[in-house]
């Protein structure tokens, strides 16, 4: 019987997390070049899509999804982020992506609801 | 009028982020030229000092803080961010902060216990 009982922690499970945020990116600019015209409908599509799968999912968390493209010219690029909270039952995954043209950065985080 | 202070105590206050931010990105950057070398100790300096402080404001709110510091090359960089949570409760805070060299967005995402 698969009952959900609310005693039992969930955790977050940050490869089936890191695939579906592939899939999104692959599936919004998988082939196309950098464009400075389209680069801010990009990084909004890449953020709703990744959100309504990962919230599709089912599981007691709330989310944030933080999309970064730049685009490939030499310049240098650093990120970090640091998180305050219950490192039992939350956590983030990154996912670094490329093409010829441009770098995309892409971060979920999950934060578990208290049931 | 008591329910106004307990309101404000456990509320996400934009302005209240976003200086501490600006004070933290002013004390380890300030107005340095970008370093390869240098810059992670930057980011992770910024993010850490961030927490502290936001964690001494005592609300009860668990926190994310992104750092993002790019070199002025004439590169274009496009962020954005979507957030799943309790529109009641929960808030973010995002500042753009740049020097002659460098820019850095630093995102402040504050969600309820």
């Amino acid at each position: 019987m698969e009952e959900y009982h609310s005693g039992d922690e969930v955790s977050f499970n940050p490869d089936e997390a890191s695939n579906v945020v592939k899939e999104c990116i692959e599936g919004i600019i998988g082939g196309v070049d950098y464009s400075q015209n389209k680069v801010n409908q990009w990084t909004a599509s890449i953020v709703e899509h990744s959100l309504t799968q990962l919230v599709k999912q089912g599981k007691p968390f709330k989310y944030i999804v933080n999309c970064a493209v730049m685009q490939k010219s030499g310049a240098g690029l650093h990120t970090a982020n640091s998180c305050y909270w219950d490192t039992t039952t939350d956590g983030s995954c990154t996912v670094r992506w490329e093409n010829r043209t441009m770098y995309c950065v892409v971060s979920v985080f999950a934060v578990a609801i208290a049931l | 009028m008591d329910d106004d202070q307990s309101a404000e105590e456990t509320a996400f206050v934009v302005e209240e982020v976003s200086g501490i931010v600006k004070e933290s990105l002013e004390g380890v950057i300030g107005r340095s030229s970008y370093e390869h070398k240098r810059v992670s100790q930057w980011t992770s300096s910024v993010v850490e000092q961030c927490l502290a402080q936001l964690s001494k404001l005592g609300k009860p709110f668990k926190y994310i803080v992104t750092c993002i510091i790019m070199q002025k090359n004439g590169a274009g960089l496009q962020s954005a961010s979507s957030c799943f949570w309790d529109t009641t409760t929960d808030g973010s805070c995002t500042v753009r902060w740049e020097n002659k060299h460098l820019y850095c967005i630093v995102s402040v995402f504050g969600l309820a216990i």
